[in-house]
């Protein structure tokens, strides 16, 4: 059985703090097995400004065993499925402690977005970008953040659309945008320029 | 057997028995093996504990440890004590012991009694207990008990009772094994027990010089060897087996050689490959059609006509040599000779096959031989006559099944060893054929003499007159000789001129032992002497490193070689 007295009570240590962390765990629901985390994208890497959202299911052993988490938005980096949103971290897996809580789990992931691990990939598409051509790796990873992590995220059909409607071919907006970062005046500039 | 059999040489024999004599010496007594020198030992359910024990014991002594530590440092070493003391005298104790997660007790002893009257905080469920409801473990770090438990069940469940690490993040070190048996124990008995098994089997499983009897029924032994992981053994329950791969024993064939042709032999792969060769799908019903004669139009059993040639589907009216609306006269190069190499490939294996085959079955009909041999062998000794020693006739069997056996795997030995399937680039083709030339030499030379052995102990030699029966002693006596030589020969040609140069994978073969498979003996335990021999090892060479922790080491070596020396 879970053990919930210490979930509860990790829950009210997580919301303490969360302002300062921007850390940030939730019940789905009334029943505490089932949890949502929220991470910070870490400042000064592709994933800043975005906001990441886990999904935590708790074995019937936790603390003893490890939460079950992975990326409910979709990011880009060699240690998470760019698909499933797996995770591949030590600590969720053999390295797990009991002393470890959700919140250093999380403030986990979150350093491993900053310290990716190519040579101990999970998504060896990724990793394979990474090793080879990173600056594409930072761009697909911004242009990921920008349409996938972000409040304004849903707004990337939209500058697709303008842009298109302006009489540039679909394909290379999309290119174009992803290669900046989402950013739709940057991208102009560079259309008109190419 | 024609070439020894003349009267006179009876004769000489007869006059000269001394120097024969000394031969028949060299063999056997079958078939009670000798088996109190024998390195490799069975170890019963009884005698694991004791065998545990004197390497637990060994490792207490030399570095002045618990018992619970010299095990974890044991099972992180895989129960290797010369290498652990190897790691001891190179790196110091420190590094020993923080690879292996052992703590350094002397500076935590103090505080890990709790008392009753203080409380404690829990990390991992955050509840505060009484001092007395919390265990601290020998790295410092402490919980409460319903957690340690709860840890505990939760390890000794996903089968890690062997390395129970501390519950605190990034700490390495082992759990004490009395802590962990007595908190368990108090929930769940039956768990606790399991968790003692699985310390106590550590030394067969995680040791690499021991094994588990891979009998069926399992007899509940494991076999020790002392020095050689690549060897056959037999176990006290009969069973006979290679220690390094556990299946049958197959010297001179390697383990992996002997794998991948059971595989081959299982697999029908060679079906396959006949199959490929002899026949051709249907195009309509894709079933498999064999040509049994007739022109180059066949018909399937579904109906359909297509042409022997390509394959292609066509119509039925033909002529010898067209067939109506079809023409495939275009030579297709590729498919020739994969066909060609298909058929050659099958050959090859079929000419091995059909060897080691035989001589498998020879040795199984040879073994029904031995007893119409013995009791042939009775009914001479009733007879009134100056012959009594019959031992030759047994001591010649033997040979002959010891002979057998070699050379029925030497047959998947040079399929392999010749073949291209593992040393394609390991040899120049003119290296490879002196070489399988030379092997083939005398790998005849001993069929024909295990063929001249196998007849001559299958003479009715019980009607025989005494003279005869002397002729027939001293040529079987004389083969066996020989025929123990060419193995040996054999053996030596392989492990030096063959194997001996290849460098890719691990073809170790076991030893050719003339007396045959070694039968394990009993476990006799006997501490001292075992930490004398690992000891003694260690004096001579390291001797001249010096450091606190070295001679801490030599000091607790000294103590005890002085007490053997009383």
């Amino acid at each position: 059985m879970v053990d919930f007295a210490r979930v509860q009570k990790e829950l009210q240590e997580c919301s303490r703090d969360m302002e300062a962390s921007g850390i940030r765990v939730s019940p789905k629901s009334d029943n505490l097995a089932g949890l949502t985390g929220t991470i910070p994208g870490p400042i000064g890497t592709p994933y800043e400004g975005g906001s990441f959202e886990i999904d935590i299911t708790l074995p019937d052993g936790y603390p003893f065993e490890p939460p079950r988490m992975k990326f409910v938005t979709k990011v880009w980096h060699p240690n998470i499925s760019s698909q499933s949103g797996a995770i591949c971290l030590d600590i969720l897996k053999d390295q797990w402690s009991p002393a470890l809580t959700l919140k250093t789990a999380l403030v986990s992931i979150q350093a491993l977005l900053s310290a990716p691990e190519p040579d101990d990939p999970q998504d060896a598409v990724v990793a394979q970008q990474y090793l080879r051509d990173y600056q594409t790796f930072v761009g697909t990873a911004r242009y990921w953040t920008e349409s996938f992590a972000k409040a304004s995220s849903l707004g990337v059909e939209e500058k697709v659309q303008r842009l298109v409607e302006m009489g540039f071919a679909e394909s290379l907006v999309r290119s174009t945008l992803e290669a900046v970062g989402g950013d739709e005046n940057l991208a102009l500039e560079r259309l008109c320029s190419s | 057997m024609e070439d020894c059999s003349s009267g006179d040489e009876a004769y000489d024999y007869s006059s000269d028995r001394d120097s024969l004599d000394a031969i028949e010496n060299e063999e056997p007594d079958y078939p009670g093996v000798s088996s109190k020198s024998s390195s490799t030992k069975v170890i019963t359910k009884e005698s694991l504990l004791a065998a545990q024990k004197e390497d637990l014991r060994s490792v207490m002594d030399l570095l002045s440890l618990k018992e619970h530590h010299a095990r974890t440092l044991l099972i992180h070493y895989r129960w290797d004590v010369e290498r652990l003391l190897t790691v001891f005298v190179e790196r110091g104790k420190a590094s020993l012991f923080s690879e292996a997660g052992v703590s350094m007790v002397e500076c935590q002893e103090t505080n890990s009694v709790l008392s009753s009257s203080c409380t404690i905080m829990c990390e991992i469920c955050i509840e505060e207990v009484l001092g007395d409801k919390a265990t601290r473990m020998d790295c410092g770090h402490c919980y409460c008990n319903d957690c340690w438990t709860e840890h505990f069940i939760v390890k000794i469940n996903e089968g890690q009772s062997k390395r129970i690490r501390c519950m605190a993040h990034k700490c390495n070190a082992i759990c004490d094994e009395a802590v962990v048996r007595n908190l368990v124990s108090k929930r769940h008995p039956d768990l606790a027990e399991k968790f003692d098994r699985f310390l106590l089997e550590s030394y067969i499983e995680d040791n690499k010089m021991v094994r588990w009897c891979p009998s069926t029924p399992h007899c509940g032994n494991a076999i020790r060897v002392e020095d050689d992981e690549f060897c056959e053994v037999e176990c006290s329950c009969g069973f006979q087996f290679c220690f390094s791969c556990l299946s049958e024993a197959h010297s001179p064939c390697s383990c992996l050689m002997w794998e991948l042709w059971i595989k081959k032999c299982r697999d029908e792969s060679e079906t396959v490959n006949w199959i490929t060769v002899h026949t051709k799908p249907c195009p309509k019903c894709h079933k498999p059609v064999e040509k049994n004669g007739g022109c180059n139009l066949v018909s399937c059993i579904c109906g359909q006509a297509f042409c022997w040639l390509c394959g292609g589907a066509t119509g039925r009216d033909h002529t010898w040599s067209r067939i109506a609306g079809h023409s495939c006269g275009r030579y297709k190069e590729d498919r020739e000779k994969n066909t060609e190499r298909a058929k050659r490939e099958l050959y090859r294996y079929m000419h091995y096959h059909n060897r080691y085959k035989a001589h498998t079955d020879s040795f199984k009909l040879e073994s029904k031989l031995k007893e119409t041999i013995l009791e042939k062998v009775s009914i001479s000794e009733e007879r009134e006559s100056r012959l009594r020693d019959f031992s030759w006739v047994t001591n010649g069997l033997y040979r002959l099944f010891r002979s057998r056996r070699v050379l029925s795997y030497s047959y998947p030995f040079a399929f392999y060893m010749f073949g291209e399937e593992l040393f394609r680039d390991e040899m120049s083709n003119d290296e490879r054929e002196i070489k399988q030339h030379l092997f083939e030499n005398q790998q005849q030379l001993l069929e024909s003499n295990v063929e001249k052995l196998s007849k001559l102990l299958e003479e009715p030699f019980n009607q025989y007159a005494d003279d005869k029966i002397m002729e027939i002693r001293m040529q079987v006596i004389n083969l066996s000789v020989i025929i123990n030589n060419l193995c040996k020969e054999m053996y030596e040609y392989i492990e030096n001129e063959v194997l001996g140069s290849i460098q890719v994978g691990n073809h170790g073969i076991a030893p050719y032992k003339s007396k045959g498979i070694e039968k394990a003996s009993e476990l006799s335990v006997c501490w001292n002497g075992k930490v004398s021999s690992t000891a003694d090892k260690f004096l001579p060479s390291d001797c001249g490193t010096s450091g606190k922790s070295e001679q801490d080491f030599f000091s607790f070596f000294f103590l005890d070689f002085y007490n053997l020396e009383e």
